[in-house]
């Protein structure tokens, strides 16, 4: 980068408390990272400077150097390099961007979470086995819930702008952002396939496609005498290959399935498991909350359950 | 084409992005999976993430795929999601 790039980022940085380069405008943005990062910013201050990248390849390439990060956006508080669209929409979750910005934090009102007995006495023996490993430490269950309601419990220690969960003796940490998705989260310890695990329903999740496995599918069918299996297919392609059992999904099937009980377990499956994701994301729209997609589907099928069913 | 798999041959993307990550942090623990084209979500366990702030954590990750992340025809676009994780 020449020294006329350098000094012009520096101006810039310097010069404003809040300064993003992003790809396009707040107004016109040009990337959805960038989106993101200008959305954040346009809810939490009312001004902030933007650099579009994009309009002067010196800056795109220079400021990759000049912060030594090699993504727009890029963001700049008081002089300080932030970080880039991962890190900002993190530290508005957690409430650590307000804080940068000075803007003041509303607070979390404290989930509701049901802990089970049994899982009540995994977690006090988790805590048990920490405060054994390191006496005097402070230690205390972690309930993180992701944007994509992926559950995780850990122990840790107290960090700032926790949210606190009193559950009996048991005090539950939770983030800011996590607190917000957790509210009638139940955790509860159960015998699994693979030994006892923690097992979390979290109401506040919202239904979607689950994936099934071939032999997953072989064994439900096994166990359940009349399932709604779909083939997405074409005639034709049934004509070639089938999975016995299943039904075409033509125009009766579809009225068939809108006249089930929404709870009523669907299932999905085409060729390779693209065409049945979308039959079962439209059905999943339509209110049924128990809606599976048969991974890799039939040709999956006569490679690992049934190779008496030809592939094609 | 393949997702993730480059139009002139060669490993595969996720392929050179794991390595180059191995490479930059030895022992870690690194998973890479494919988005849309070119774009893709990180997950990195290393020791030498310990007492780092999440910045320092990312750069640390970042400095080792720069390479696959620059010039107009970079087989990397985007990262969609960098998870470090300190081990």
């Amino acid at each position: 980068m020449d020294d006329a790039t350098r000094q012009k980022i520096d101006q810039d940085v310097k010069a404003h408390p809040v300064v993003l380069f992003m790809k396009g405008t707040p107004a016109a943005p040009r990337c959805g990272f960038s989106a993101t990062v200008a959305g954040i910013l346009d809810e939490l201050v009312g001004e902030y400077k933007t650099v579009d990248v994009l309009a002067d390849s010196q800056i795109r390439d220079g400021i990759k150097e000049y912060s030594d990060w090699p993504t727009i956006p890029q963001l700049y508080i008081k002089g300080q390099f932030v970080g880039g669209c991962d890190l900002v929409r993190e530290m508005y979750e957690n409430g650590e961007l307000h804080e940068a910005l000075g803007v003041k934090l509303d607070a979390v009102e404290p989930p509701l979470i049901v802990v089970s007995p049994a899982a009540t006495r995994a977690l006090e023996e988790a805590l048990a086995e920490a405060t054994s490993q390191e006496p005097g430490g402070s230690h205390h269950i972690r309930v993180e819930v992701g944007d994509d309601f992926q559950h995780a419990l850990s122990v840790s220690g107290k960090k700032p702008r926790d949210v606190e969960v009193s559950v009996g003796k048991l005090t539950l940490l939770l983030d800011r952002a996590s607190a917000r998705r957790a509210a009638g989260l139940s955790i509860d310890y159960v015998e699994g396939a693979d030994g006892p695990a923690f097992k979390l329903e979290n109401p506040n999740e919202p239904p979607r496609v689950k994936s099934l496995s071939v032999k997953e599918l072989r064994a439900k069918m096994l166990a359940e005498s009349a399932l709604q299996l779909f083939d997405v297919r074409a005639q034709k392609e049934r004509d070639q290959a089938s999975i016995a059992g299943s039904r075409l999904l033509d125009r009766e099937a579809q009225q068939h399935i809108m006249t089930l009980d929404k709870s009523t377990p669907l299932y999905f499956h085409c060729h390779h498991g693209q065409r049945s994701q979308q039959a079962a994301a439209f059905f999943l729209s339509h209110g049924f909350s128990n809606v599976y997609n048969v991974t890799g589907g039939i040709d999956a099928w006569s490679v690992e359950v049934d190779p008496s069913v030809p592939r094609y | 084409m393949k997702l993730g798999a480059l139009p002139g041959g060669g490993p595969p993307i996720v392929e050179r992005i794991r390595e180059a990550i191995a490479q930059a942090l030895p022992g870690a623990e690194v998973r890479v999976t494919a988005g849309q084209a070119g774009h893709f979500s990180v997950s990195v366990r290393s020791g030498l993430f310990q007492n780092q702030s999440r910045l320092a954590c990312q750069r640390l990750v970042y400095k080792a795929i720069g390479p696959l992340m620059s010039g107009d025809r970079a087989p990397v676009h985007a990262i969609d999601q960098l998870e470090t994780i300190s081990s």
